[in-house]
């Protein structure tokens, strides 16, 4: 516990970007919205004042930023439109990587480098579409996976949970495409539809993963992308 | 292109054909943050209705949860906590939504987005005593009520 008064004067500058905190009236609308206010002794307006206060680090260190879901119903709700949700991720975005709760930087860091989030290589990838098509046809005569397919109407990425862990899960798309007979396509590398680099507060790795995306998009020639997430 | 246009042009279009019939049961749907709130202060405009008539033209019977739309509650699985190791803090957040749910009296809930479906269907089924609850990705309802030429004719 802190036993000498804090001097503001003496810390370091806010990293925090939350944008016009010093508004904040300190009405609790945010706090009181929320299902974890209480966790861990925290709530959204306690986080306001914290970085009000130039207590940045220690939110940082805290885990609330992660409790937190972001899911921006404080925001929603905050009378003076004080962005809250950029404050939180931006205290993610300050976490030291390797302290990343969970799986989400290891996540971001195997998509980089292998171009989804779970590290399925691209042959692995490529024999269950079509092994999973061939099972489809069975009941869809005629169906099969498109690849790379220049020029289809749809680009389509894919959520890796599914070919992981939930395979068959892609037919319910699969089958709204072939009834309504689609043009579309998904490709054989960096088909990554799910960008935790968005959860982890990592606008570089996220900009990466969003320009292969588009990198896609334009050499396919494709007219819409699709994220089914 | 988001999942509720292209669903929409499809019947709209009448690109794909749907049998309500194929689904009696009470219905409800949850609002995912990104496409309500995220999406409309992002990109101006927040997916709420889109969701709740493309349900409609798959089941007979809807019911909305309360509060809903750009008031709705989080399942507790956003932001990533999904993939993060605090279940007990996801779970405990979860516990609003979930009475949400049972006060609709629904018996299939539809959520289009898959951190949602997998919090829902996965855990709070478990953790609350839900587990007559069917859940079902908006796409899974879809492809569940589709009546395919030459394949279901």
């Amino acid at each position: 516990m802190q036993s000498e008064p804090l001097v503001l004067s003496k810390r370091e500058k806010r990293k925090l970007a939350g944008e016009y905190p010093d508004l904040c009236l300190t009405c609790g609308t945010c706090a009181g919205g929320c299902p974890v206010t209480g966790v861990d002794g925290m709530d959204m307006r306690k986080a306001v004042r914290m970085a009000l206060l130039g207590l940045d680090q220690e939110l940082i260190d805290s885990r609330f930023p992660w409790i937190c879901t972001l899911c921006a119903r404080c925001e929603h709700g905050c009378p003076m439109s004080i962005d809250l949700l950029k404050m939180m991720r931006s205290a993610r975005t300050h976490r030291e990587r390797d302290k990343v709760p969970g799986v989400l930087h290891k996540g971001v860091v195997q998509c980089l480098k292998s171009g989804n989030n779970v590290g399925i290589p691209k042959e692995d990838y490529l024999f269950l579409l079509e092994d999973l098509g061939v099972e489809l046809a069975e009941e869809l005569p005629g169906f099969r996976v498109p690849v790379d397919d220049k020029g289809a109407r749809i680009l389509v990425t894919i959520n890796s949970k599914e070919p992981f862990a939930e395979p068959e899960d892609m037919f319910f798309w699969w089958k709204i495409f072939y009834a309504a007979k689609e043009s579309w396509t998904t490709t054989s590398e960096n088909w990554e539809g799910v960008n935790w680099g968005l959860f982890t507060g990592d606008d570089e790795s996220m900009k990466e993963v969003v320009r292969r995306i588009v990198e896609h998009y334009k050499s396919l020639e494709c007219e819409y992308l699709l994220l089914p997430e | 292109m988001s999942v509720h246009d292209l669903l929409k042009e499809y019947i709209e279009t009448g690109r794909i054909k749907l049998d309500k019939s194929k689904h009696p049961e009470l219905t409800t749907y949850h609002d995912p943050c990104n496409y309500g709130r995220k999406s409309e202060r992002t990109f101006g405009h927040g997916y709420y209705e889109e969701p709740r008539w493309i349900v409609q033209q798959c089941v007979e019977n809807f019911v909305d949860t309360y509060p809903t739309k750009v008031n709705n509650y989080c399942c507790g699985a956003g932001g990533g906590a999904w993939a993060m190791p605090y279940a007990e803090e996801r779970i405990y957040y979860g516990r609003v939504k979930v009475k949400q749910i049972k006060d609709t009296g629904a018996e299939m809930l539809i959520a289009p987005c898959h951190n949602c479906r997998d919090q829902i269907m996965k855990s709070l089924r478990q953790e609350y005593d839900m587990m007559d609850l069917e859940v079902k990705y908006l796409w899974e309802l879809v492809a569940d009520s589709l009546v395919i030429e030459g394949v279901d004719e």
